[in-house]
């Protein structure tokens, strides 16, 4: 089970509304790269893991994206929680004030809604884990690229903590990889899908 | 050797999968405050972009900063024993920053209130809905 914890993973602390900002932070929320897709990715990917490392890796990263995405919903509402309409106007953030308002909705920087499509659980150990470095590797990008889109020093002190989890997990992905190409036939690492064929 | 020869090597064998290097210690380590203004425990894996990393964080030398710190360090020893499980040195490490964040987090608790809803235990009234959520802060006139 998961049980609710009153704090961030990392302070975030905005204190100046930027709704322009806020739209493509935003798509580390519910975007194609995102955090929700990483959390479900992971979360659900862990039932078919065949070896006590990976299924513990699968978790606890799992679980710390579910934080991540936490911390890209409070970025997006603290940067758009004072802002006037005035504000929505100049920012460009209209098309999605229509629908949503102030409220955090899972979608990407360009408007599309957060769909399963964009990730995938494949039953197989070692595409689930290339899956996941490539997944790490993609968040990363998005971060650098917010980064250089940022006008706001508080924002970018938190993307580069998130952009910086992105290459530990990615690391430990990297390692669970090797655990399991150990374990395989070391003629053909093809031989069998160890989370299938027992 | 020319590229045909090449191609034709009758030793070549690959798992094909490209390994990334083990990480082969937990040291070095940053100290907890600054593994999590940097967002990772270990400098070989401190990789910013454009070379540039957090100097500080907004809650560091708080009570809240403290609690978050430890918990990190923590929270990275753990990723790190996942693959690691037989690094005995790492896990003593971990049970040292475990023992820390328990007190940190019963001296958090007990002055600014609950949380996880177990903490209620140590509650005068039931003020888990009172104390602020994580993304009113800095809200202004915030009761």
């Amino acid at each position: 089970m998961f049980v609710y914890e009153k704090k961030l993973q990392y302070p975030v602390k905005i204190s100046q509304p930027n709704p322009r900002l806020a739209q493509v932070v935003m798509s580390q929320y519910g975007g194609p790269d995102g955090e929700l897709g990483a959390s479900l990715r992971y979360l659900s990917q862990r039932y078919t893991m065949p070896y006590d490392e990976l299924r513990g890796l699968l978790t606890d990263i799992g679980t710390e994206e579910l934080g991540h995405l936490e911390m890209v919903g409070t970025l997006v509402h603290q940067l758009t929680r004072n802002m006037s309409v005035e504000d929505v106007k100049r920012g460009g953030y209209d098309a999605y004030f229509v629908d949503h308002t102030a409220g955090i909705y899972p979608q990407s920087a360009g408007g599309t809604p957060w769909s399963a499509a964009g990730m995938q659980v494949s039953g197989d150990t070692i595409a689930d884990l290339t899956e996941d470095m490539a997944a790490e590797q993609k968040a990363r990008k998005t971060y650098d690229n917010i980064l250089r889109l940022s006008d706001d020093p508080d924002v970018s002190n938190v993307i580069r903590f998130l952009r910086e989890r992105e290459i530990v997990h990615y690391q430990r992905f990297g390692e669970a990889l090797r655990l399991t190409v150990e374990r395989q036939n070391q003629k053909n690492v093809y031989a069998v899908n160890p989370g299938f064929d027992k | 050797m020319n590229e045909k020869t090449i191609r034709q090597d009758t030793g070549f064998f690959a798992s094909q999968l490209i390994p990334t290097p083990w990480q082969g210690s937990s040291e070095p380590q940053y100290a907890p405050d600054e593994a999590l203004t940097r967002g990772t425990l270990f400098p070989g894996l401190d990789l910013p972009f454009m070379n540039m990393g957090n100097r500080g964080n907004p809650y560091e030398g708080t009570p809240l900063g403290e609690l978050m710190a430890i918990g990190f360090a923590a929270h990275e020893l753990v990723l790190y024993l996942d693959t690691h499980k037989d690094d005995a040195e790492a896990f003593m490490m971990l049970k040292k920053l475990l023992a820390l964040k328990r007190e940190a987090h019963d001296r958090y608790v007990e002055r600014y209130g609950p949380l996880h809803t177990d903490d209620l235990m140590m509650s005068g009234d039931y003020d888990w809905v009172k104390s602020p959520w994580p993304w009113q802060a800095g809200e202004g006139g915030m009761k």
